[in-house]
């Protein structure tokens, strides 16, 4: 089986389970934990979206 | 004073390579293995599920497996480097290797993305060994 991602849809998917994973291991309280994995997996696809937009504006 | 002295001769015991060493190796065999060995069931379990899902998606966007090959600074620092981190992923990558998944280097972004999340399997692996190692020896609740 072959699956052909795009970019996007690589880095969304990369970021979702990072963002499990530092969720688990980052905080003491599963309350905590929740929020940081949806803060970093927020801060993923800022920076996804902000940079593509940078790289689109520079690239003229 | 006594008090001290018995924190520091707990945490000395705690940091003994038989508290830590089989949940550390349990987890770098098995992602998450050491946190289900510390009882940790639902943390095993999100952590099995993102390093084998990421390590899954890897394989089936036909990532390529580093082998430990030298040559000029660059080549052998990305060899190496990607091969400890395709290693880390234990068992799955033994498995992977052996049913033979490894590819060749082709040139298609694709494949480069699965390459890239063949190795971050591994690097989130180690953080989860990491975690397991900690909670063993009772720094981390």
């Amino acid at each position: 089986m072959f699956v052909a991602l795009s970019h996007f849809q690589a880095a969304v998917l990369f970021a979702f389970f990072t963002s499990i994973v530092m969720g688990v291991i980052g905080r003491e309280t599963d309350q905590e934990r929740l929020r940081y994995g949806a803060y970093v997996f927020g801060c993923f696809m800022a920076a996804i979206v902000g940079i593509s937009w940078l790289m689109y504006i520079g690239h003229g | 004073m006594t008090e001290t002295k018995a924190k520091k001769s707990q945490a000395a015991e705690l940091r003994q390579p038989q508290k830590w060493i089989t949940p550390v190796l349990l987890g770098w065999l098995v992602p998450g293995g050491g946190h289900f060995y510390l009882k940790r069931w639902n943390h095993g379990g999100l952590l099995l599920f993102s390093v084998a899902g990421m390590f899954l998606f890897g394989l089936m966007m036909r990532g390529r497996m580093f082998t430990p090959e030298s040559g000029d600074l660059f080549t052998t620092v990305m060899n190496y480097g990607g091969y400890m981190g395709d290693l880390a992923t234990g068992l799955l990558y033994f498995l992977a290797s052996w049913l033979g998944y490894s590819q060749p280097l082709l040139a298609s972004p694709v494949t480069d993305y699965g390459t890239k999340f063949l190795v971050c399997a591994g690097l989130l692996n180690i953080l989860a060994m990491v975690d397991a190692y900690e909670i063993a020896v009772g720094e981390k609740p």
